[in-house]
């Protein structure tokens, strides 16, 4: 494998509808193994950069690998390895379940039936349902089977819970992921597409933030948990008014003090306990807060 | 053994999977011989991905502190450091330091430090017993 552990490698990728720019300059490589969170409003640039990945769209510059190869050169090369669910799925409408993933399944070098039909029960599908009958949120579920059905090396999701209501959300994202990273882990790698973060919130390794079509953040979770913290303090008597240039955001309301920080937490805390507070903690920002707070 | 993750404490969540397993050793939640909970079904059950839970039982592993035995799973070793005493005992002050530091910002004194210390101590050794005690009933 060349490009060592690189999936996706993305460089200075540009992509313009007419004149504008829907992706500017985004550049991001995801890591062999890796669950890769691609986190952004609506309009930011997740679903044009991931038709590039897939030569559905040609980038007006820069450069897309997939495995080290470029889509537009060895589609068949890149897209055999991969499956990709996107946000509004649609078989035809004649065809059962059953029907659907055998169909799918005839493209595919590999199929699963032991995880298909664990699938199948798991979700509730019944085999014999016509595709037209099935609500948004089940022609989602029978998408995700197939796609995991033929076990890829790469899992190519743009929102995939966006139709799913909120209970049936977290459940499934992390049954449809366990269930792909069940066999030989070290190869199977998930780029998913999402605004809905909190969902994704223990299963991210990685993640880039985009806006504007330019990356605005790129960190592990960990790391991004350690960095981005809440800082909350109260006081005897009202808070004293001083100022904190390196937090990101500073709320004072009568004795209490909440600082919003990107890194620096130490020297903040120092500074704060030299100020003698009746009470001091400190807090990780989730995935979620702190795609808010770096959109700020 | 029941593991509970909390996102909120900036912890790198396979670290805190690796400090859960260590206390439930210590306090006898987890019995040497005993099976860890298999990867998939704790990551689905912690929601969080695979590596992570395979990171930290690799980490236990290389600290001598779980097995895997091919095929059957991990499970809790006997308690046998691979590290030498002094370097063990190096770790412990490092982590007994960071108690000082925080003991020191929050106003606690030395002395109510010190018998927080033999308090827990205990704490520990009740729970151990009563484990054990259930351990004992069930034979």
């Amino acid at each position: 494998m060349n490009q060592d552990q690189s999936v996706i490698e993305v460089t200075h990728m540009v992509h313009k509808y007419g004149r504008t720019e829907a992706v500017n300059d985004l550049s991001l490589r995801v890591g062999r193994g890796k669950c890769y969170g691609f986190f952004g409003r609506n309009g930011a640039g997740k679903t044009t950069t991931i038709k590039c990945l897939l030569n559905l769209l040609r980038p007006a510059a820069g450069s897309v690998r997939v495995f080290g190869l470029d889509p537009a050169r060895d589609e068949v090369g890149v897209k055999s390895r991969l499956a990709y669910v996107p946000d509004y799925v649609a078989f035809y409408p004649w065809m059962t379940v059953r029907n659907v993933l055998d169909y799918l399944a005839s493209f595919r070098p590999r199929w699963n039936r032991r995880t298909e039909s664990e699938l199948l029960g798991q979700f509730r599908l019944d085999p014999t349902q016509k595709a037209r009958a099935l609500s948004r949120g089940q022609k989602t579920q029978l998408a995700l089977t197939a796609a995991i059905c033929a076990e890829p090396e790469l899992l190519v999701l743009d929102e995939p819970t966006s139709g799913l209501d909120p209970i049936v959300r977290r459940e499934f994202i992390q049954t449809v992921i366990g269930a792909y990273q069940e066999a030989d882990p070290g190869n199977r790698t998930v780029f998913v597409s999402t605004h809905l973060i909190s969902e994704f919130e223990g299963l991210i390794d990685e993640f880039t933030i985009i806006e504007g079509g330019r990356a605005a953040l790129t960190l592990g979770a960990d790391e991004a948990r350690a960095r981005y913290k809440r800082i909350r303090a109260r006081f005897a008597s009202e808070a004293p008014a001083v100022d904190f240039p390196q937090a990101k955001q500073v709320r004072r309301e009568g004795r209490e003090l909440e600082l919003t920080v990107n890194g620096h937490s130490e020297e903040i805390l120092e500074r704060l306990r030299a100020l003698a507070p009746e009470e001091l903690t400190t807090e990780a920002l989730t995935l979620e807060e702190i795609f808010v707070a770096a959109l700020k | 053994m029941l593991i509970q993750l909390n996102f909120k404490s900036g912890k790198p969540v396979y670290l805190q999977v690796v400090d859960q397993v260590k206390a439930a050793a210590a306090s006898g939640a987890l019995r040497v011989g005993e099976p860890l909970p298999s990867i998939r079904p704790l990551a689905e059950e912690l929601r969080i991905n695979r590596n992570t839970v395979a990171k930290a039982y690799a980490e236990l592993e290389g600290q001598g502190v779980i097995e895997t035995v091919p095929g059957r799973g991990c499970f809790l070793k006997e308690n046998n450091s691979p590290f030498r005493k002094d370097i063990r005992l190096k770790m412990v002050a490092e982590e007994i330091d960071a108690a000082i530091v925080q003991a020191h910002h929050l106003r606690v004194e030395d002395k109510e430090f010190l018998a927080l210390v033999k308090e827990r101590l205990e704490a520990f050794e009740a729970t151990n017993k009563a484990h054990e005690a259930k351990a004992k009933e069930q034979l």
